[in-house]
């Protein structure tokens, strides 16, 4: 007879059903933040620096505006580590205040600055090329396609609509499974799916309506 | 499997999450159906597509920013949090030395005032007053007849001088049995009564300011 307390993978149930929602990894990076430990910091920072950095820029668009809004996403993230109840993992914590941190500047952009012309061109049609690190599995002749292709697919994601380019950046950009991406969004996991899909469509339609250039061609 | 079925398994699909009989189901369909087929394929071709797009590089001074920003943060919180305790010691302390401060310097003034001048005067602390028991017989023997007999009275006086530090008597006061005189020094002729020099009868050798008890015994002579 099995025992009681034991789960079908052996483990007591008390623990399985306990949802601590961060790893020992998490537990102890917040530990260190929570203890004022420099070291807790610093890895803090290599760990999720480049990867909220590459979200926020996809999302937005803008080198600049992205540094802007990663600086924010830190900035929350120390201030409120000592309120993280652990109910998620560390990293779709910080994923989720980084898209609300984009999607408030990008209200306050449309708000305030729409009718401001950047001194600075380094927007999705002007990619600063020197801060984009290419696929390292890519041969020089794709990398050229690439560059064609990325620009395309850059200027349609600033087309669709920012509520299913966040779900199609989390899912394609940074590779996110649907269950981190429900969490991140606080959504189900159908509206994942509805999202990313419509994401998706979106893409094809922008990619599509381009009368010189069909998507066959555009995705070579 | 229709259109329909298809559309609700797209992004299953194109993310190859779908198995088993499900995906040879929409295989199917799609090897039949033209217009999902492209669809899929598009679809497909886009994902692929924002799959390799290459990451954004942070800039440079990100970074530095982010450090600096942690510094600061790191600071506030030890100061705030880390030394909570610390903070609320120091604040109590603080209170409790502003309530004190009145209270515990006269106190521990005075006493540490009282121990020294204690300590220094408890070698000098000491009676000054010594009992001097004299039989002093005070005649004046230039009047006396050889005839005479000196008769003891039975009734005594007791004077009580007040001396000032210079032997000067300032008060004066006398019973016998039957009444009590006080005066001050110009009354004591008034009185009849007739002092000797105090400090040469007394042979005292320091000034005295203290008071000095006389026992008198009159005495008379008769033939």
């Amino acid at each position: 007879m099995a025992h009681p307390f034991l789960t079908n993978s052996g483990k007591l149930s008390i623990l399985a059903g306990a949802q601590t929602g961060v790893s020992e990894e998490d537990a102890r990076i917040l530990r260190g933040l929570r203890s004022g430990i420099e070291g807790a910091y610093e890895e803090l920072i290599d760990r999720y620096e480049q990867q909220i950095f590459a979200m926020v820029y996809r999302l937005l668009g803008n080198q600049s505006d992205a540094s802007d809004v990663v600086q924010e996403v830190f900035l929350k993230v120390f201030r409120g580590v000592s309120t993280f109840r652990e109910q998620s993992s560390l990293r779709t914590w910080i994923y989720r205040i980084a898209i609300n941190e984009a999607n408030n500047h990008r209200r306050w952009f449309v708000r305030h600055c729409r009718m401001e012309v950047p001194m600075e061109e380094n927007g999705p049609e002007h990619p600063n090329c020197l801060d984009l690190t290419p696929d390292p599995g890519r041969s020089p002749f794709e990398q050229a396609l690439d560059s064609e292709t990325r620009t395309l697919i850059e200027r349609a994601l600033t087309q669709i609509n920012p509520v299913f380019r966040t779900a199609v950046v989390l899912r394609d950009v940074q590779n996110l499974s649907y269950e981190e991406i429900a969490e991140i969004l606080q959504v189900s996991l159908g509206t994942v799916k509805s999202r990313i899909l419509r994401g998706r469509e979106a893409l094809r339609r922008e990619l599509t309506q381009r009368p010189d250039q069909g998507l066959a061609e555009a995705m070579a | 499997m229709t259109c329909w079925s298809v559309n609700r398994r797209t992004t299953d699909y194109v993310d190859g999450r779908l198995r088993g009989p499900e995906l040879a189901r929409v295989e199917a369909h799609l090897r039949r159906c033209a217009k999902c087929e492209v669809r899929l394929h598009d679809l497909s071709a886009v994902r692929e597509t924002l799959q390799h797009l290459p990451k954004a590089k942070s800039p440079l001074n990100l970074r530095t920013k982010l450090r600096i920003i942690s510094s600061q943060e790191r600071k506030l919180l030890l100061e705030a949090d880390g030394s909570r305790l610390r903070l609320l010691w120091n604040d109590w302390k603080f209170r409790m030395q502003q309530l004190m401060r009145p209270l515990t310097i006269p106190a521990t003034g005075g006493l540490c005032t009282s121990v020294v001048l204690f300590g220094a005067l408890a070698f000098t602390i000491g009676t000054t007053t010594q009992g001097l028991q004299y039989e002093v017989p005070v005649m004046d023997s230039g009047h006396i007849d050889a005839n005479l007999v000196p008769v003891e009275l039975r009734s005594s006086i007791v004077l009580t001088l007040s001396l000032d530090g210079n032997g000067r008597i300032t008060d004066y006061a006398f019973r016998n049995d039957s009444r009590s005189v006080q005066g001050d020094a110009s009354a004591l002729q008034h009185h009849n009564i007739a002092m000797p020099e105090i400090p040469s009868v007394l042979a005292m050798q320091q000034p005295v300011s203290s008071d000095i008890q006389i026992s008198v015994t009159p005495m008379i002579f008769r033939r």
